[in-house]
C-alpha cells in the first residue's frame, strides 16, 4: 500500500477495519434473530416514525432577497454550517455550495429591483445557486453570519449607464481587441488586514500601498490608458472585490504587489508569481461538474444557451490566461532581477486567493522580503519604492508591448 | 392477514431499515466519521506486534534556502489512519529535531482530522495557525506544504489535503493562499 516502502502498514489497518465490520454483522444478526416480538413491534412503529419524520430532518436551505436603500441583499440560510464560494460574472452571481447531503430548497417569493431570479441546480456533492440581476455592472460582496449559518450576498449596483445587453463587446475571450486598455494594480492587504511584519515595525498594507500609487502614477504619465487601484488609502478590501474590481473594469492586466515574509531571516529578493495549475483543478472540475449538469441546468436557470456558455468559460477565465499570466510574470521579474541583483531568479506558481477569479493575465508580485532586516530597511525609502515601482511598470511595458499587434 | 406474515413483513422492513441505517453511517454523511474504526480497533493492535516502530518523514523549512527538508522519525505505528496522521501532524507540531525551522505559530493545535473515503484528508487546527501566523506568501507556503507534503508522503491514501481553522473552512492564513481549496503535495519544492 505504501510507494515509499519503509513508511506506515496501513494493508494491517485495512484488515483491522473489515474485521470489525466482519464483527459488526455478526452482531447484527444475533440481533435480528433474537428479537422479541414486543420490540419487534416497537421498530415497526420507529420505522414508521423515521419514514415521516425524515422529510423534516433533511436540512432546509432557505433563499430569501431583500431590498436596501441602495443595494439588495441575498440570504441563503441553512442548519448546516455553509461551505461556498461566489463568484461573479456577467449579469450574474453564481454560488457554489458544497453538500454531501441533499438539502431542501425554499425559496421564498420577492420583489428586488437588482435581483431578478435566483435558481438553483444540484450535482455531486454541491449546489449552484444563480443569481440574475440583469445589470452587468454591479458589484457584488459576500459573509457570513451564524446562528444560524447564512451566507449573505450583497448586490450594489455602479453607477453610470449599463451598457446595452446584446452589445458585440460581450465576448469576453478577447476583451483587449475591443476595450481601451486598462491596467488594474492592486495593492496588498490594508486596514485591519496588515500582512507581512518587519523587525522595525513595518507593516506590509502600508508599502504595497506606497509601490501601487507610485506605479499607478508612473503608468498615467506614461501611457494613455485606464489605470484603476483596487484601493488608494487604508482600507479593507476582499480578496474577492479585488478580482471583481479587476473584471468589472474588463481589465487588460492585474498586478497584485506585496512584500513577502518569511521563517528564515536570510530570506531576501523579489519574487513574481502567477497562479498554480493546482488551483485551476478545482476550476476544470466545475466545468465537469456543469457539463454533466447542463440538462438540469437548462431546467433549472431560465437563462439562455448562450449565457450558459458564457458562465462555464468566466469560471476557466484564469486557466486560458495562464500561459500570458507566465509571460507578463516573466518580464516583470526580469526587471526586478536587474533591480536587485538577484541573479537568474525564475517566476513562480502558488494558489493564490487573489488571482484565482481574475479574467485577465494576472501576476503577483513579491517586490521583496520584509522579514529581512536589510530589505525592510530599504522598502521604507521612497527612493527604493520609486525604483520598484518602475522596473514593475517597465516590465508590463514590456509585456503590452509584446502582445499588442 | 394473519400474525405470522405481519411478523415476516415487519422483520424484513426492520432489515430494511438497519440496511439504510449502516449505509448512512458508512458514507454520503457530512461529517466523515474516521472514529468509526478508531475505538474498536484497540484489541487488533494489541495482538499484532506491538513495539515495531515504522519511519515517518516530516517536512520543515531551513534557514539556509527556500526549500523544505526531510526528517525521519520513528514512532511506534498507530492502529488507524486517522490516528497514524494525527501522530504526523502532531510530530509536525513539536518541530525539527534537527535544527530545522517550525512551519506552525507557537500554541496552534491540531483539533480534529478526518480522512474521507476519496482520500482527502481534513486537517482542523486551532486559530493560532492564522492568528498567530507570521504572514507572508512564503511563511504561508511553508506551513501549508510542510502539512500537506508531511500527510501525503506517509500516508499514500491521502491525495489531497484540506486545511480548515476552528472548526470551519477559512479563505486565506494571511491573505494569500487560498485555503478554500484542497492541497496536491508539491515535491519540487522539497531538498534533494
Ligand atoms: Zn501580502
Amino acid at each position: 500500500m505504501n510507494v515509499f516502502g519503509r513508511g506506515f502498514d496501513s494493508r494491517r489497518l485495512h484488515n483491522a477495519a473489515s474485521i470489525i465490520e466482519i464483527n459488526d454483522r455478526d452482531k447484527l444478526y444475533k440481533l435480528r434473530r433474537g428479537i422479541p416480538k414486543l420490540t419487534l413491534a416497537f421498530s415497526v412503529i420507529f420505522l414508521f416514525l423515521s419514514i415521516f419524520s425524515a422529510p423534516q430532518s433533511q436540512p432546509i436551505l432557505k433563499i430569501s432577497a431583500q431590498d436596501y436603500e441602495k443595494y439588495s441583499r441575498v440570504t441563503i440560510q441553512s442548519d448546516l454550517p455553509l461551505s461556498s464560494s461566489v463568484e461573479q460574472s456577467d449579469t450574474f452571481v453564481f454560488v457554489k455550495i458544497r453538500a454531501n447531503t441533499p438539502f431542501r430548497i425554499q425559496r421564498e417569493s420577492f420583489q428586488s429591483r437588482f435581483v431578478k431570479s435566483v435558481g438553483w441546480s444540484r450535482g455531486s456533492g454541491s449546489y449552484m445557486l444563480t443569481i440574475n440581476t440583469e445589470h452587468e455592472n454591479f458589484s457584488c460582496n459576500s459573509f457570513k453570519v451564524q446562528n444560524p449559518p447564512r451566507l449573505i450576498i450583497e448586490i450594489h449596483p455602479n453607477r453610470g449607464q449599463d451598457p446595452p445587453i446584446n452589445e458585440t463587446n460581450r465576448n469576453m475571450t478577447n476583451p483587449q481587441t475591443v476595450d481601451p486598455e486598462c491596467i488594474v494594480i492592486d495593492p496588498g492587504h490594508g486596514g485591519l488586514e496588515v500582512g507581512a511584519k518587519g523587525k522595525f515595525g513595518t507593516l506590509e498594507k502600508d508599502i504595497t500601498l506606497a509601490i501601487g500609487m507610485k506605479l499607478a502614477e508612473i503608468a498615467r504619465q506614461t501611457r494613455a490608458s485606464n489605470v484603476v487601484l483596487t484601493r488608494d488609502r487604508d482600507v479593507d478590501i476582499s480578496l474577492e472585490d479585488r478580482s471583481a474590481i479587476a473584471n468589472n473594469n474588463k481589465a487588460t492586466v492585474f498586478i497584485s504587489i506585496h512584500v513577502n515574509g518569511s521563517y528564515r531571516k536570510g530570506a531576501a529578493g523579489p519574487e513574481t508569481y502567477f497562479l498554480s495549475k493546482d488551483a485551476t483543478d478545482e476550476e476544470s472540475r466545475r466545468l465537469a461538474f456543469m457539463e454533466n449538469n447542463s440538462k438540469e441546468m437548462e431546467n433549472n436557470i431560465q437563462a439562455e444557451d448562450e449565457d450558459l456558455i458564457k458562465m462555464i468559460l468566466w469560471d476557466m477565465a484564469q486557466t486560458a490566461y495562464l500561459k500570458q499570466s507566465s509571460q507578463l510574470a516573466e518580464a516583470i521579474q526580469s526587471e526586478l532581477n536587474l533591480l536587485w541583483g538577484t541573479r537568474n531568479r525564475g517566476i513562480k506558481q502558488a494558489p493564490f486567493k487573489v488571482l484565482t477569479g481574475v479574467a485577465c493575465p494576472a501576476v503577483l508580485v513579491e517586490v521583496a522580503f520584509l522579514s529581512n532586516p536589510q530589505e525592510e530597511r530599504k522598502l521604507l525609502t521612497e527612493e527604493y519604492q520609486r525604483k520598484i515601482a518602475q522596473a514593475v511598470y517597465d516590465g508590463l511595458a514590456k509585456f503590452l508591448r509584446d502582445n499588442s499587434r | 392477514m394473519d400474525k405470522k406474515k405481519l411478523v415476516i413483513l415487519a422483520a424484513l422492513l426492520l432489515f430494511l431499515v438497519v440496511l439504510v441505517i449502516i449505509y448512512l453511517n458508512l458514507g454520503g454523511t457530512i461529517k466523515p466519521r474516521p472514529t468509526q474504526f478508531i475505538s474498536s480497533s484497540q484489541d487488533e493492535s494489541e495482538s499484532e506486534k506491538q513495539n515495531e516502530s515504522t519511519t515517518i518523514i516530516l517536512f520543515f523549512p531551513s534557514e539556509h534556502d527556500s526549500l523544505l527538508h526531510r526528517e525521519e522519525r520513528e514512532i511506534i505505528p498507530e492502529s488507524s489512519l486517522a490516528l497514524h496522521a494525527k501522530r504526523i501532524i502532531s510530530e509536525l507540531l513539536n518541530g525539527s529535531q534537527r535544527g530545522f525551522l517550525s512551519p506552525i505559530p507557537p500554541g496552534t493545535r491540531l483539533r480534529e482530522l478526518y480522512i474521507t473515503k476519496e482520500g482527502v484528508a481534513y486537517v482542523d487546527f486551532s486559530r493560532e495557525i492564522m492568528d498567530k501566523h507570521l504572514s507572508g506568501s512564503s511563511a504561508e507556503m511553508s506551513t501549508i506544504y510542510s502539512v500537506v507534503n508531511s500527510l501525503s508522503y506517509n500516508i499514500k491514501t491521502i491525495k489531497k489535503v484540506f486545511i480548515l481553522i476552528d472548526g470551519g473552512e477559512k479563505k486565506t492564513l494571511g491573505g494569500h493562499i487560498n485555503l478554500t481549496s484542497p492541497f496536491q503535495p508539491i515535491y519540487d519544492i522539497v531538498a534533494k
